[in-house]
């Protein structure tokens, strides 16, 4: 029997996730954070009148229709969220988000916050790091919207733990690009540099040139407080910008 | 035999939940079904203000609850009570609607506050209350809103089937139609806090002499950023 691979002591923890290992892990759950790693990039910056979403989304056939790639996803007017990990249980987590968004607008009649919907949809995570027979999210969220007037942006994990940053990176390559966020980033960046340092980071780390149809790329912007995917002709404007080749050249 | 489940099925899961609060449902607790409405129900018959000044909002009510609206059934209630930390309701229509309903708010501006780290706006409270109020559970509420929050003074009236109408102004009650009538000769959009205290008093006066409903003097909080003050008076205190 193959199966019975690896520490047996181990085994018998990582099967439940309900269950705790005697050194007071959650294997499941870190497991999960390893379906995360697996997905490629993406990135969100925070600037002084703005928040920046971008994903890596090259499609590994020219015959994929690119649209049919999910990686930015519109939650409310004001709120944006890029994901890495397994598209299928991401659907859910966004779905769980417009909905919530809108419970918000019925209840109070007015825009949910990006922190509550935020701490809404890790709530949602955790139940399934605790429930039997659950199995927990592959997924990493990237959270950004205005909030009265101001920026925001979170992350979630698959513990379900919610965290704010300035800038950050899930999926794949998050640790040369959280290097490269802390190198290189600015408190006064504005939208565009913001834009540029998004759209170079996921340059910088990548092994491929970034083309317009291999990013997407959306915004949250104080003065409109509208979210807006930008398109390929958009995009290849602020390429221009960027050092698009890739490390191996 | 031990009892590993607490009595649970050992088959089932633990169910998970989809966590989507229901808008039109207060979290803690459930709508009363509505009911009856009958001459054994006491009710505040009433006199209700609220007039929004640049500095705060003034809110006034009568003191008198009635059965069958023949009997003076109490005469020393206290008909606004704070809800929120500036801000304040009146108990319009039958006293348990209205008390339970107030518990019911009070309990959802806590929950946002220590959720959110600050307080609910005037407006959101003023939408959750007529969503509570959608389809008249709390049979025969009218409650005044008013309150102050960083964008100024807001009153709203609130009315039995849930709808939210803002204004300077505004009356509810079975007073209401003589109490207008102070209001519209009295009234400016310039009034002080003082001024308006006086001019809600007056109206309340005007409609204790008329409406069976209403009497027993007054008693008035007024809103402003600092928060909510409210004590009793007779009318000869403050005419």
């Amino acid at each position: 029997m193959q199966i019975m691979q690896g520490n047996s002591q181990q085994q018998a923890y990582d099967r439940g996730i309900t269950i705790f290992s005697p050194d007071g892990r959650l294997y499941q759950v870190e497991y999960a954070r390893e379906a995360v790693k697996r997905g490629t990039a993406s990135v969100g910056v925070r600037t002084t009148d703005g928040v920046v979403l971008a994903a890596d989304t090259r499609v590994r056939s020219p015959l994929l229709e690119r649209s049919s790639v999910e990686k930015l996803h519109k939650i409310d007017d004001h709120v944006g969220i890029a994901s890495a990990g397994h598209v299928a249980d991401a659907r859910q987590l966004i779905d769980f988000a417009r909905r919530d968004a809108q419970v918000n607008q019925l209840r109070y009649d007015e825009p949910i916050d990006v922190e509550s919907l935020t701490k809404d949809i890790t709530d949602q995570i955790q139940q399934y790091t605790q429930t039997g027979g659950a199995r927990p999210f592959g997924v990493a969220l990237i959270v950004g919207g205005i909030q009265n007037g101001e920026p925001r942006l979170f992350e979630t994990d698959p513990s379900g733990t919610p965290y704010e940053w300035q800038a950050l990176a899930v999926g794949g390559n998050r640790e040369d690009l959280l290097s490269y966020f802390e190198d290189e980033y600015r408190e006064d960046l504005d939208l565009d540099g913001g834009i540029d340092l998004a759209l170079s980071a996921l340059a910088e780390v990548g092994d491929k040139e970034v083309t317009p149809e291999g990013v997407a790329l959306g915004t949250i912007d104080v003065e409109t407080e509208q979210y807006r995917q930008h398109t390929d002709e958009e995009i290849e404007t602020y390429l221009e910008d960027v050092d698009t080749e890739g490390e191996e050249e | 035999m031990t009892d590993w489940n607490h009595g649970m099925d050992p088959t089932q899961q633990p169910s998970l939940d989809d966590g989507m609060q229901s808008p039109y449902e207060p979290e803690l607790g459930t709508l009363p079904s509505s009911g009856n409405d009958e001459e054994t129900v006491n009710k505040t018959g009433t006199t209700t203000i609220g007039i929004a000044t640049d500095d705060g909002v003034i809110v006034a009510t009568d003191r008198r609850a009635s059965l069958g609206g023949r009997f003076v059934s109490n005469k020393n209630v206290q008909k606004v009570e704070q809800i929120h930390p500036t801000a304040a309701l009146t108990l319009v229509g039958s006293v348990g609607g209205a008390q339970s309903f107030i518990r019911s708010l009070r309990a959802e501006v806590n929950l946002y506050e220590v959720r959110r780290g600050g307080n609910i706006s005037i407006p959101a409270l003023a939408t959750l209350a007529g969503n509570f109020a959608r389809g008249g559970p709390f049979f025969a509420i009218n409650p005044i809103l008013g309150g102050v929050d960083e964008d100024g003074s807001h009153v709203f009236s609130i009315d039995p089937a849930g709808g939210v109408m803002k204004d300077d102004y505004t009356v509810t009650g079975s007073g209401l139609t003589v109490a207008y009538g102070t209001l519209e000769s009295q009234y400016e959009d310039d009034l002080s806090m003082e001024e308006a205290r006086t001019v809600a008093a007056d109206a309340v006066s005007a409609a204790a002499e008329r409406d069976t409903g209403s009497g027993n003097g007054l008693v008035i909080a007024e809103v402003d950023q600092e928060g909510v003050e409210i004590d009793t008076y007779e009318y000869d205190d403050l005419l």
